[in-house]
């Protein structure tokens, strides 16, 4: 079964970027633009691992972390902070919490395949079968 | 798992870059407004690059250094207040994260010019501008062409540029790119104490090249250059805002 994936950020821009960089392995992606429709998509479709952006409009990540980790239902699922902030404070705060790993922006896709392939299993997808050879052309036969 | 980690065992873990010493040292000492100028002269003066870039701030209308009427970093702080310094404090994670962003997500080289060596922009042109408030009031202004944000979002996206279907994708990427910068150089503000807040950030295709400065703030305009594309950025800030 693919793991499955869910990407919460704002930025459509950072949702293409991490959709893509797990299109080679089996993986399901989820998509959600804010904490609260990340709360939402994490009950539904529970997901193995969220990779959640902090400063987010409607709901910030911090607290779509809070609630999450208040939730027994959903608590366990592992969590990849993916954010440009770094600074003391929030990393203190967001580590408090509970988080698995913390990937600052800008990163390179292969940081966030190794990151989340040390949390959750990432499997290469099955190279497509080769189309079946074309047959040999047929020499024209002799007038 | 991490109650009780210090932030050094974190960042460790995370495996965080380290952050350049004199920026974090320039913000902490300008964050204290009983700061001794002297501590923050001997910061500046040891960076070649933070002199002279303190420098260009403090000769806004010289078009190269011999047309400097400012020529020490002492000089440049008793007439400019320390609040040019601390311009330079914000402009540096902001140009690195910049700098950073090109080599991680556009394998491109982005290097940083001389404001006056670069191609004026004209016409139409994408504008973006974040805003912060707190303790640090101001705003950040991204300005690129139209055909150097076509490109870098498709840069970004690993498309080809005539792939991007709408002006969309180009605004929220050139948003991401605002976003990428000013996380940085907030997280530097906000360990130096001076805790601010970021707003959303604001993509339009506009003509107003105006940089407007906060009253008592400083304005800090750079110029970055890389392969067929240019990009300026401008940093406008007033320190120890007391609202």
């Amino acid at each position: 079964m693919a793991t499955k994936i869910l990407s919460v950020d704002d930025s459509r821009t950072i949702r293409l970027i991490v959709g893509k960089a797990f299109r080679p392995y089996d993986v399901q992606m989820c998509e959600a633009a804010n904490g609260e429709e990340g709360l939402a998509a994490a009950a539904r479709e529970k997901p193995d691992l969220i990779i959640l952006d902090v400063t987010m409009p409607v709901m910030d990540g911090v607290t779509m972390l809070t609630k999450l980790k208040e939730d027994a239902a959903l608590k366990a699922i592992p969590v990849i902070m993916l954010t440009a902030e770094s600074g003391r404070d929030n990393v203190l705060q967001i580590a408090k919490i509970g988080v698995r790993d913390y990937l600052v922006k800008p990163f390179k896709e292969d940081q966030l395949i190794e990151k989340a392939g040390r949390i959750v299993s990432l499997q290469k997808k099955a190279a497509a079968p080769a189309a079946p050879a074309a047959p040999a052309p047929v020499a024209p036969a002799a007038a | 798992m991490s109650n009780g980690a210090n932030y050094q065992d974190l960042a460790r873990r995370y495996g965080f870059a380290p952050k350049l010493e004199s920026a974090s040292r320039l913000t902490q000492l300008v964050a204290r407004q009983d700061s001794d100028v002297d501590e923050i002269v001997k910061v500046i003066d040891k960076d070649p690059a933070l002199r002279k870039r303190l420098l260009r701030v403090a000769n806004p209308d010289a078009e190269n250094e011999v047309e400097y009427s400012v020529e020490t970093v002492e000089e440049a702080l008793m007439r400019h207040g320390v609040g040019c310094a601390m311009v330079l404090a914000m402009g540096t994670p902001l140009a690195m994260a910049l700098v950073k962003t090109f080599q991680t997500m556009l394998s491109s080289t982005l290097e940083s010019i001389d404001r006056n060596q670069a191609e004026a922009l004209e016409g139409e042109h994408l504008l973006g501008t974040i805003e912060f408030s707190g303790k640090v009031v101001g705003h950040v202004y991204l300005r690129m062409s139209l055909d150097s944000a076509r490109r870098i979002a498709a840069g970004i996206l690993g498309l080809p540029p005539e792939e991007l279907s709408s002006n969309d994708e180009i605004k929220d990427t050139a948003g991401e790119l605002l976003n990428i910068m000013t996380g940085n150089f907030k997280s530097n503000l906000c360990d130096a104490g001076l805790d601010c807040k970021l707003h959303p950030p604001r993509v339009s295709i506009s003509t107003d090249l105006q940089t407007p400065t906060p009253p008592g703030g400083g304005l800090e305009r750079m110029a970055f250059r890389s392969d067929k594309m240019q990009l300026f950025v401008d940093v406008a800030a007033n320190p120890w805002n007391d609202d």
